[in-house]
């Protein structure tokens, strides 16, 4: 990523330093836990090796030396990193190698025990290890060294309200379901079947036949109509009135079926003491 | 017909079922207005069944709609059943105070109370 | 002084921009240091419009703040040499001004002093005394101190700004979720105190000492925003060279101009509170189909939320409304939040979100919870109380076909009732009990 630039870079820049830094026999290898080698060969600096997997305990070595100028003498810089890139999460973790006075170096990982530095990574992650070398002497020199394939960390620990600096997801809520009615047919047959018993009350009535002298006696008539009176105001409180105003009216029907009552039933009660 | 009232008891000795007996009591026995009422009661009965049946076949959903029809049946049944009973001659002695007319006057107030709360439930 | 009006003309163009919370600035400068070599900067800011008074560190006048209120609605501290401060100028009366609504823009320091240590009081680590960040990249004739670094973008800094010169030490920012680094430092540069090849031991030792161990790469942070959650910020920068007119003036490697005079710009912009600012007008809400706000609502209501956003434009000085939210959300909470909607813009009217949403079906007393934040913008934050309450007795679904039998039912028991009567009344009486013959 950065090291195309800066080798363009060092090309414009009036070289101030004594000499460049060269990287001589650069080499890696990986072993299991039990020592035996599984993959062991030198880095290419022209072209990429295929991309080094580590199980959870083995273990990487990566040898190298720097000198002056290619194949000067060794020497011992600043600053000798490994950078651990991950380009899924963007972090990075810097381990420095210990290089000797003629700049031999020598680096382990352990993936049993990694360094703290040692960026967390993802399932899908690949890590870029590139190796950084600067000096206050010599022009810096950074490599690419190969791609590294390491088991998933653990997620790192964020903090509890980090959560709300991100949208949060989306919540809806489940609704009770609507209640199931029955088809409009069913409850039509029903409706029939309850008007059914109409026809056993008129069978049974008519087999009666009771004597209904009084039908239309202008003393009991009024009461009657009062009584369907009422019962249309209730259908009517059914479909639209309020309980005020059903009461209101009710009220006032009510007076009115005490009168026309008392006068119905004085006159029924007559007739039956007459009748007999 | 000879006016005798002899016991005429049935050759047979095979006496009509229970029901039969009951029954032919009932409808000699019972004046005409007593089975007037009691037809009504029939009605009421049969209706809230199908109601009743509609409900547990079907859905008992609303069941405030279901209540308020059930207990339209129901009630106006007990009040029925109440009037019959002020009403029956043969009950005279244990309503002395209350004379037929104020019995229905009874049953009606009844059953315009009861039909403002049904429609006031039915929904 | 009319060449250099001159010069500010150039750089800062004629926008006045001026911040949302006032235009005081307090600016305590070390005694080392003179404004002179800061001219563009501070005359910069002049320039859009800010006052500024300038203090040592040693004064007692003016203070930041007498008697709880703050005498200035801005504070910068640039004074990484100096050891001792005026009793005014302590940890807790920065952190008190902040906590009040001042703005503070902090320049660490290489020395332990007061701003070190008020800058671990904000989750950021320093490194050592005497360690400033070096980088041996890309190889120049300045000394390893003194990096030129090429800004990743973010809100607040632009994608076109050229490479910036930077001294200072860098700080490895915490977890805390109110930190928001602006400028990360780059992956080849790490702190150390050596000035030549044979330090390297100690950069080892550094590294295994564990804890932070090693500020190295691209984790660390040299400038790093911080804000409060009652919206001042606070700003802490590695170095105050960034703001030199050395630096402003100095070039990058590639031959152009570096950066630092319009970066210096933006992070004073971001800190004073013109940049990034939002706030919520209004919010209302009523029914789907109406314009009212009802007292309450019933379970299973659609309702309508609008909220009103403005964003601050330091260019015309006046709050406009802003629709470039995207991930605005709502809540519908009552204890737990029972409904979580995107708030969307509306297309035709800036400024304004709506959504429509149905209300849950448990009844209580809801809140309308707007709770936005996102790291370098102002908070949103508004709630409203409403309760929903289950429908009236009539409010329920009438006259449902399920319920025909009922209707039927009471109906055909009404009628059964009045032909009775009917008949009862009019009744002809039988002959007094006989026994059947």
């Amino acid at each position: 990523m950065k090291s195309p630039m800066l080798v363009v870079l060092l090309a414009f820049v009036a070289s101030t330093y004594a000499a460049a830094l060269a990287l001589q026999s650069p080499k890696f290898t990986v072993s299991s836990p039990n020592g035996d080698q599984i993959r062991s060969e030198p880095i290419s600096l022209t072209k990429k090796s295929s991309p080094v997997r580590l199980g959870p305990q083995d273990v990487l070595r990566v040898t190298f030396q720097v000198t002056e100028n290619d194949g000067g003498t060794g020497v011992q810089p600043h600053q000798a990193f490994l950078r651990f890139y991950d380009n899924i999460s963007g972090e990075d973790g810097l381990q420095p190698v210990r290089v000797t006075s003629n700049g031999k170096a020598r680096f382990e990982l352990n993936m049993a025990r990694p360094p703290s530095s040692f960026p967390p990574t993802s399932p899908d992650s690949v890590l870029k290890v590139s190796l950084i070398i600067g000096s206050f002497v010599h022009k810096p020199l950074a490599v690419d060294l190969f791609d590294l394939i390491v088991p998933a960390s653990q997620p790192v620990a964020s903090h509890p309200e980090e959560v709300y600096y991100h949208p949060q997801p989306v919540i809806e809520h489940t609704f009770r379901p609507e209640q199931k009615t029955p088809p409009a047919f069913i409850s039509a047959v029903f409706s029939a079947l309850v008007l059914a018993p109409w026809v056993v009350l008129v069978g049974l009535w008519s087999q009666l036949s009771p004597k209904v002298p009084n039908l239309f006696s202008l003393k009991i008539i009024p009461f009657t109509a009062t009584l369907g009176a009422f019962e249309l105001l209730l259908v009517w409180y059914w479909v639209d009135l309020r309980l005020g105003q059903v009461l209101l009216y009710g009220a006032g029907l009510g007076i009115v079926a005490v009168f026309t009552g008392k006068t119905a039933l004085v006159q029924v009660g007559k007739l039956r003491k007459g009748s007999i | 017909m000879a006016p005798q009232k002899t016991a005429t008891k049935p050759q047979t000795s095979a006496p009509a079922s229970p029901v039969e007996s009951l029954w032919k009591a009932y409808s000699d026995n019972t004046s005409k207005r007593l089975k007037f009422i009691d037809s009504f009661l029939v009605f009421l009965m049969l209706s809230g069944i199908v109601q009743f049946l509609y409900c547990i076949l079907v859905t008992n959903f609303p069941f405030n709609a279901f209540l308020a029809g059930f207990s339209s049946c129901v009630g106006q049944f007990v009040l029925t059943a109440s009037l019959r009973s002020q009403v029956n001659p043969e009950n005279k002695e244990t309503f002395k105070e209350v004379s037929p007319e104020r019995a229905f006057a009874d049953f009606v107030v009844g059953s315009i109370v009861l039909h403002f709360f049904v429609f006031n439930f039915l929904g | 002084m009319l060449s250099l009006y001159l010069i500010l003309a150039a750089f800062v163009g004629l926008l006045q921009a001026k911040s949302s919370t006032g235009d005081s600035i307090l600016v305590i400068l070390d005694n080392k240091l003179n404004r002179s070599d800061y001219s563009l900067f501070f005359d910069g800011l002049e320039g859009q419009g800010y006052s500024l008074t300038f203090r040592a560190p040693g004064d007692t006048t003016p203070a930041i703040k007498e008697h709880d209120t703050p005498n200035f609605d801005h504070v910068i501290v640039f004074a990484p040499h100096t050891k001792s401060f005026s009793p005014d100028v302590t940890p807790q009366s920065l952190v008190s001004s902040l906590g009040k609504g001042t703005n503070l823009l902090l320049a660490l320091s290489q020395k332990q002093n007061l701003v070190n240590s008020l800058a671990s009081e904000f989750s950021l680590i320093l490194p050592p005394p005497q360690t400033p960040l070096v980088s041996h990249f890309p190889a120049r004739e300045e000394p390893a101190t003194v990096i030129p670094i090429t800004p990743q973008p973010n809100v607040i800094v632009d994608p076109d700004l050229p490479p910036i010169w930077f001294s200072g030490i860098p700080v490895a920012p915490g977890n805390n979720p109110l930190l928001f680094p602006i400028l990360r430092a780059p992956a080849e540069s790490f702190a150390s105190d050596a000035t030549v090849d044979s330090g390297a031991d100690s950069v080892l030792e550094a590294a295994d000492r564990g804890g932070e161990g090693l500020w190295a790469g691209s984790s660390s942070s040299l400038i790093t925003g911080f804000q409060t959650r009652n919206g001042a910020r606070a700003t802490w920068v590695g170095g105050v060279e960034l703001f030199s007119d050395d630096f402003a003036k100095k070039h990058t490697l590639g031959g152009k101009k570096s950066g630092n005079a319009q970066l210096s710009k933006d992070v004073a912009a971001w800190t004073f509170q013109e940049n990034l600012v939002l706030r919520i007008d209004s919010v209302s809400h009523h029914k789907l189909g109406g314009s009212e706000t009802p007292e309450v609502y019933t379970t299973n209501d659609q309702i309508v939320y609008i909220a009103h956003i403005s964003k601050y434009d330091p260019a015309t000085s006046s709050w406009v409304p802003y629709s470039g939210i995207s991930d605005l959300q709502l809540e519908f909470t009552m204890l737990d939040p029972h409904v979580r909607t995107s708030l969307s813009p509306v297309p035709d009217t800036p400024g304004e979100y709506s959504v429509t949403f149905r209300a849950p079906d448990r009844h209580g007393v809801f809140k309308f919870v707007i709770d936005y934040r996102r790291k370098g913008w102002s908070t949103l934050q508004s709630s409203t109380t409403v309760p929903v309450v289950p429908p009236r007795h009539d409010g329920y679904p009438r006259f449902l076909s399920a319920a025909w039998p009922y209707y039927t039912g009471a109906i055909s028991t009404s009628i059964g009732f009045l032909l009775f009567s009917l008949l009862w009344l009019a009744g002809g009486e039988d002959k007094a009990k006989t026994k059947k013959e």
